[in-house]
């Protein structure tokens, strides 16, 4: 994460830069004449353990009985990057980990700026790998747009059909989801579902999952955010919903918190070796939950995510021990 | 949707500062000669203002015109709006400040720029020797590219300073129609950097608050409605 110096330092160094002025100019051509820098990001250290896909826990598509692995990939933010070729191709090896570690689905919307291109991208450069799981949104007022939108999100992602869509956060839920269900009827699309998050309209999503025949509902749920227990997962299992987490780590807020303290000890009888691997565990041991989809820029984290999936899982007692230990950290 | 009031400002920043500050990177580097023949045209017209000279009324705002532009098309147009789905609004904001500007350069009595002594030029020359000196510092100084500096004339946060710098040495009629822009501006930006967490946020805030304070002040002191003697 960017860290900005302090005001202290920045006026330390302002009273030197000042005399720095007269020649920058010719520093600033000198500079320009260059190619841009590549990123300062040191390239990320792989852990020394050996991709292990068999291991990966795979969880249940209650509509289909299908199964997928218990760890995504989210792209809000971090995979919007532009047109900054660097970047896309960090964000190209986050997907390359991702997928050699074992994961397949990845979720994106047309709300997330050039996160689709940047899939996009990623996937032709690593050969449109057949393993993915692709899954958007639809995100537009009104449903004679949805159908444009689909198809040139379908455009930017460089596939033929998605797996999953998703109305992004109920917007106009009545137009989109009769659309997404024909298309799945007419074998456009595997799977229907609808997104919300920070728990917001909860009771409106909860009404639409006892409605509506969806195979997906996407919602927020950590450590820190456990309102979903106390409806929607419930709810989901009744239904035979299959569920997508995100913001397992709030948007990033909890494991920056978190970093730098000390992880319990009881972390190790469940495998996990960081605080990540361990909110990760707690999300997915959740019987509902059918995968969470933490973002990365890196792919140090992607596969630690990913890995997070593997061995023993923390049983009841254990998952409240570990909201336990989060709160309290 | 129905719930923007349950969205933070946080929720809705959709790009990292590092994507952010990179953007000036890829567009310095990309147009390194307009960028520094604007920085340099700025300069010389802030070295401009300082005296009453003839033609600076039509000239100033002729190249504060050229500037936006730029700063619209090549900037945010072609660099910002695929990170931020809200940026095609801020090229339209944009817009309207380069037909003021123009309409500034053209009309029959044109503004008259030179130092008063007056609090308005204080803090007019202090907001150029911010846009043209220190805001580019602020890259190398935060530890990123000399590439990534933003720079007067092309990135928008010092253009914007600098054209309220030379609105704050300027007297005339209608002065006042070429602050509502750059002001939102300033409001815009300083919550997109806020929500970014960068330190930085609260200048284009204070920019801001003097531009009106001056503004109003000149407005009192019978300044903006009329030309010097
Ligand atoms: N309504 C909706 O449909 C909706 C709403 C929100 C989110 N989503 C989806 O859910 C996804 C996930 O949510 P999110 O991106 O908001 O938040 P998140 O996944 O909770 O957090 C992302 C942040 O966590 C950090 N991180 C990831 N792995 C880490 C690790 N192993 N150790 C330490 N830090 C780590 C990342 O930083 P680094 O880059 O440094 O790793 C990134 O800044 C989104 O990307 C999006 O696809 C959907």
């Amino acid at each position: 994460m960017f860290r900005e110096m302090t005001r202290r330092a920045f006026l330390a160094r302002l009273a030197g830069g000042v005399a720095l002025t007269a020649f920058a100019p010719y520093a600033m051509r000198m500079a320009f004449a260059q190619n841009a820098t590549t990123p300062d990001l040191a390239p990320a250290t792989v852990p020394a353990v050996q991709p292990d896909p068999e291991n990966v826990l795979r969880k249940t598509i209650p509509s289909t009985g299908g199964n997928i692995p218990a760890i995504g990939l989210g792209s809000w933010i971090t995979f919007n990057v532009g047109n900054d070729t660097a970047l896309r191709d960090e964000c190209a090896a986050v997907m390359a980990a991702f997928l050699d570690e074992g994961g397949i689905m990845i979720d994106s919307s047309p709300m997330y700026g050039s996160a689709q291109d940047v899939i996009g991208y990623g996937l032709a450069r690593l050969g449109l790998p057949k393993s993915v799981f692709s899954a958007d949104k639809v995100w537009i007022s009104g449903g004679d747009n949805g159908p444009g939108q689909i198809s040139d999100s379908l455009k930017k992602w460089g596939v033929a059909q998605f797996d999953l869509l998703q109305v992004h956060n109920l917007l106009s839920w009545q137009d989109h989801l009769p659309i997404l269900q024909r298309m799945k009827a007419d074998g456009q699309l595997r799977y229907v579902g609808i997104t919300t998050s920070h728990g917001r309209r909860s009771d409106d999503l909860a009404d639409i999952m006892r409605r509506e025949p969806l195979d997906f509902i996407q919602i927020t749920y950590n450590p820190q955010d456990r309102m979903a227990e106390q409806q929607l997962l419930p709810l989901a299992q009744d239904r035979g919903i299959a569920v997508i987490i995100n913001r397992p780590f709030q948007g990033g807020r909890l494991t920056e918190y978190l970093a730098g303290k000390p992880v319990p000890d009881f972390a190790a009888d469940i495998g996990a070796q960081s605080w990540a691997q361990l909110i990760l565990k707690f999300i997915i041991s959740h019987p509902a939950v059918t995968c969470a989809i933490p973002a990365t820029t890196r792919v140090n984290h992607v596969r630690e995510n990913v890995r997070a999936a593997h061995g023993p899982m923390p049983d009841a007692a254990l998952r409240a021990r570990i909201a336990k230990a989060v709160a309290e950290a | 949707m129905s719930e923007w009031w349950s969205y933070s400002l946080s929720d809705l920043l959709m790009f990292s500062p590092r994507v952010y500050y990179r953007l000036f990177e890829g567009f310095n580097t990309a147009f390194w000669l307009p960028n520094l023949v604007l920085l340099a045209c700025g300069i010389v017209f802030a070295l401009l203002v300082w005296r009453r000279i003839g033609l600076a009324g039509r000239l100033v705002p002729g190249m504060l015109a050229i500037m936006w532009a730029w700063v619209a098309w090549g900037f945010l147009w072609r660099y910002y709006t695929p990170v931020n789905l809200a940026a095609p609004w801020m090229v339209g904001l944009f817009a309207v400040q380069v037909g003021v500007l123009i309409g500034h350069a053209v009309r029959p009595k044109d503004l008259v720029f030179a130092w008063r002594g007056d609090f308005s030029s204080f803090v007019g020359a202090g907001m150029l020797f911010a846009a043209i000196v220190v805001w580019p510092l602020a890259a190398p100084l935060s530890g990123r590219a000399w590439q990534g500096a933003e720079l007067f004339g092309s990135a928008p946060d010092p253009t914007i300073i600098g054209t309220l710098g030379m609105i704050l040495l300027a007297r005339g009629t209608w002065r006042w129609t070429l602050l509502p822009v750059p002001v939102a501006w300033c409001l815009i930006s300083s919550a997109t950097l806020w929500v970014m967490d960068q330190d930085i946020a609260w200048v284009m805030l204070v920019v801001a608050w003097l531009s009106v304070l001056g503004g109003w002040m000149d407005q009192k002191n019978g300044v903006t409605r009329g030309r010097l003697p």
